[in-house]
């Protein structure tokens, strides 16, 4: 009796074994990839002390393509070769009121290495028009992707916040802001350069929705 | 000032006959040992179900304080939490924010309150005979909304003939000066009782213009007067006049970089009067009737320093007036009833509410307590409080409280109460704008609706953060009490005490961001969101070291919770960001620290000493207070920001979070006596000269000061 239960044993672990490793081949799991310091319309005057606005500004976005993983020229706004554009605290899809393409996006509350899919709906596109959401990644403190402080004017990001992108050409990607502020200090001040961001992305260029 | 010398009378409310004062033999020093706050007639300290402190006369002149916030610092379990700008510094107790501890004179409330801090500064401890300090909702005769626990500060009685004569000078050119007399015969007694108390204050960022406390000064003078008609019917008018004035001069933020510089001056005055009539109907009843009525009103005006025309303008002011009676009945050792009933009257007049309308509120009250000892070392105390006001309704918030004695030595403790606040006038009217750097304004709830939507109307508002139709009724507070422990004493003056307590407090009025202004100001106002718990241990022990030395020991364990965040959190709904890769991660429930500005760990440490010929004394008491977190603070101090320590961005405290790291400090005393009336006493607070200029506004730095006094006693009965 006992004899035979162990070889039962041995045999059920080895079939086990055997089916893990045919069904299973490891997929090329994706790592998350970290921009930095995309310089989102940076004030080249710094910001006027009595009324607290930026001089220097040109008003125009830094577009960011995630299938190449880096910032598109502006003259190519109106194409689609750019998924998302950044201008200040403000994020803009490449779809509907701001660009050509059908990109979308989707703010979602999670850890970012733990939403290890997209979800398979809920993305809207940039409609100014729109009375409750003129933007897929809503502006405002507290509402997107960042806090302000008024005490310190400081922006910091909100934790747990990650925006899902259906990219321009249908791929899907997720995207965690790290910083507005330049080289992406640990504590920034109301001293510290603001209007470069920091994040990490993980792209998933084969179409589907796995995130991982 | 007319109001200056009004007729200061008073009555004593329990005489006790026989009792030797200031005599400082261990025997005699236990009788004095007697506490009225918890049941409103005297009691000795052990013989109490609910947690008493109890701070004596001796102790308050042995540590060379000045001020109350001076001696409550000092105690086990209490914080002075400052103010942003270093004035209204309140009290802590037991994690509560400092609107929920009424501060007591006499058995009658103090007010004035700032955003909900009562400035203890204001009050001199030179006439004070002791402090009783009761935690816990426990007691239902001073009123509901002590969440957290009743400060009474029991005032010197007219008692023998004595006059004595105070004088201190320390740092920061600080000087005090005291002077009190008092005469008593068999019928007619009479104390009275001045001060004036001035500083130069101090500067804890001399980097920018402008004082952390500018200079001020203040006088108080009060007197009570008993008379007795005949043996069981006495009249005690007891009266306190306090005027204050301070000199700004200071920079204003006006623009995130830009500051004007300003100057000024606050003044703020406040009277009180209360007559007590208690008549003896038997050995069995006794009848106590008061009236007890107070003004306070503070004002200040800021000009700026280049034109002097006006730059800001605050007054307040605020009339509170209460008769009350309530009754005594002993059915036998083992029963007695107290009843009473009462009506508050309160109005208040302010620029912080827009217009100088006077907002009125009154409460009409009944209240029992029955105290039963069925058997000999079981004591029960039940009590009831019946609450009508104009604008919030009827409120019955029943205490019961237990005390069973084990042995002689060792007792054990528990009581238990619901309380309730209702929304105080700030909370109802409050219309502030405050138009500087990132500027925002505060709308009570009474208003905020009519100042939105006329807002709205003049196209003011950019967004809505929150449905306006949702504001505008405010409920009361309230909060469910646990506190049990026991006190042991091994040997006649060794103790050793602990308490745990337990409060939870829903409906706590916080402020709720409601929309912006198309300026970019966000506008607040208040909603009952919040709901939070305090719990903890407090132990205290003290015993005579011998040769003239006692030592005591104290310490608190506090945790003080959002109960919605904490659920959240084991929910794993709360995320915080990694300080140093700045990528999101999950909290454990074990990691949320808990409400801001609250310390877990909290100890004092006293030593105190009294040669046997009484020609010396001496202390040496160091008090502790663990790390805390800041938050909430809009705008800065002395021009520099003061930055929350929410480092990780997630609105809550946690272990990631920065901190304002735990300190100790450390205070010594000594003074010489000469004869029976000289007096001579140096000492040093703060000896390592910790200073924490943004965090710690109201901690000056080391201060040195001596003193010198001279009494005569003459006491007139054995």
């Amino acid at each position: 009796m006992k004899y035979a239960s162990v070889v039962l044993t041995v045999v059920a672990f080895s079939v086990m074994l055997a089916s893990c490793s045919k069904s299973d081949p490891t997929p090329a799991s994706l790592s998350a990839v970290t921009f930095k310091n995309l310089a989102a319309d940076p004030p080249s005057g710094g910001y006027d002390p009595n009324n607290g606005q930026p001089i220097g500004v040109t008003q125009k976005f830094t577009f960011f393509s995630f299938k190449t993983g880096a910032v598109v020229s502006n003259a190519d706004s109106a194409s689609s070769k750019w998924d998302i554009g950044f201008r200040g605290t403000t994020i803009i899809v490449n779809s509907g009121t701001s660009g050509p393409g059908t990109a979308a996006a989707l703010v979602v509350t999670g850890v970012f290495d733990e939403l290890n899919a997209a979800p398979d709906n809920g993305y809207l596109q940039d409609d100014k028009a729109s009375a409750t959401a003129p933007y897929a990644i809503p502006k405002g403190s507290g509402k997107g992707w960042y806090n302000y402080d008024p005490a310190t004017n400081v922006i910091s990001p909100v934790a747990g916040r990650v925006i899902m992108v259906q990219t321009a050409d249908g791929k899907y990607a997720k995207v965690e802001i790290l910083s507005y502020y330049k080289d992406a200090p640990a504590a920034p001040t109301n001293t510290s350069v603001d209007r470069y961001y920091t994040f990490r992305y993980v792209y998933q260029p084969d179409g589907s929705k796995k995130l991982q | 000032m007319n109001r200056l010398w009004l007729p200061f009378i008073a009555v004593l409310l329990l005489p006790i006959d026989g009792m030797s004062q200031e005599a400082d033999s261990l025997a005699a020093r236990q009788l004095e040992e007697l506490v009225v706050t918890a049941t409103r007639t005297e009691r000795t300290m052990g013989a109490l179900p609910m947690p008493v402190n109890l701070i004596p006369r001796s102790q308050i002149r042995t540590m060379g304080s000045l001020r109350l916030n001076d001696v409550l610092t000092e105690q086990t379990g209490l914080v002075v939490v400052p103010q942003v700008n270093g004035q209204g510094n309140g009290i802590q107790v037991q994690g509560f924010n400092p609107d929920y501890t009424l501060i007591l004179v006499d058995g009658e409330p103090l007010i004035g309150r700032n955003t909900g801090s009562l400035e203890l500064s204001r009050v001199a401890v030179g006439n004070i005979k002791q402090i009783e300090i009761v935690k816990g909702p426990s007691s239902s005769l001073y009123g509901s909304d002590a969440l957290a626990g009743v400060i009474n500060i029991l005032t010197e009685r007219p008692q023998g003939t004595r006059a004595s004569i105070y004088s201190r000078y320390g740092t920061n050119q600080t000087a005090d000066l005291t002077a009190d007399a008092g005469y008593a015969n068999d019928r007619l007694g009479i104390y009275v009782f001045g001060n004036r108390y001035s500083t130069n204050g101090y500067d804890l960022s001399p980097q920018s213009f402008g004082k952390t406390v500018s200079p001020f000064f203040n006088h108080t003078v009060s007197g009570k007067v008993n008379y007795k008609f005949r043996p069981g019917t006495e009249l005690m008018v007891s009266g306190r006049y306090f005027q204050e004035q301070q000199q700004f001069d200071f920079e204003v933020a006006t623009t995130p970089t830009d500051k004007v510089r300003t100057s000024g001056q606050g003044a703020t005055q406040e009277w009180n009067l209360n007559p007590v009539l208690t008549h003896r109907f038997s050995n069995r009843f006794k009848l106590t009737a008061r009236f007890y009525s107070t003004h306070y009103n503070t004002a200040t005006n800021l000009n700026l320093a280049s034109d002097n025309t006006l730059y800001y303008h605050d007054d307040f002011q605020q009339t509170f007036i209460r008769p009350e009676v309530n009754g005594e009945y002993y059915f036998n050792d083992r029963n007695i009833l107290t009843v009473g009933a009462g009506h508050i009257d309160e109005h208040v007049q302010t620029s912080r509410y827009g217009d100088e309308a006077v907002r009125k509120q009154s409460t009409s009250y009944g209240f029992f307590q029955h105290e039963w000892k069925p058997w000999a070392p079981f004591t029960l105390i039940a009590g009831g409080r019946f609450d009508c006001n104009t604008v919030y309704g009827s409120q019955f918030s029943p205490k019961l409280s237990a005390r069973y004695e084990i042995s002689p030595k060792f007792t054990l403790r528990l009581s238990g109460g619901l309380g309730f606040k209702s929304p105080d006038f700030r909370q109802l009217y409050f219309n502030f704008n405050n138009s500087a750097a990132g500027g925002y304004s505060v709308l009570g709830a009474e208003i905020v609706q009519e100042r939105l939507a006329q807002m709205d109307q003049q196209g003011l508002i950019q967004t809505y953060y929150f449905d306006p139709a949702v504001l505008g009724k405010l409920d009361a507070e309230r909060s469910t009490a646990i506190n049990t422990g026991f006190r042991y004493e091994w040997k006649p003056g060794h103790t050793a005490e602990l308490n745990l307590f337990h409060n939870s407090i829903n409906n706590l009025i916080e402020t709720q961001i409601v929309a912006a202004t198309t300026a970019g100001q966000n506008i607040y106002s208040y909603r009952n969101i919040k709901r939070a718990f305090t719990e903890g241990v407090e132990t205290n022990m003290g015993f005579p070291l011998g040769k003239g030395f006692t030592f005591s020991l104290g310490y608190q364990l506090l945790f003080a919770m959002d109960k919605d965040v904490l659920e959240s959190v084991r929910n794993g709904a709360v995320y915080y960001r990694d300080p140093v890769t700045l990528t999101t991660r999950r909290l454990k429930p074990s990691e949320y620290t808990g409400l801001y500005n609250r310390s877990r760990h909290m100890g004092t440490v006293k030593l105190f000493y009294q040669s046997e010929n009484k020609r010396w004394s001496g202390s040496v008491r160091v008090v502790y207070r663990g790390r805390f977190g800041i938050g909430d603070i809009r705008g800065n101090i002395q021009g520099e920001t003061i930055p929350s320590s929410d480092r990780d961005n997630n609105g809550i405290l946690d272990k990631y979070d920065s901190f304002v790291s735990g300190y100790a400090l450390v205070n010594l005393s000594a003074a010489r006596t000469f004869g029976s009336r000289l007096r001579v006493q140096a000492g040093v607070d703060n000896l390592l000269n910790h200073k924490e200029p943004i965090f710690i506004p109201n901690l000056p730095g080391r201060l040195m000061y001596a003193s010198i006094s001279y009494s005569i006693q003459q006491t007139n009965k054995p």
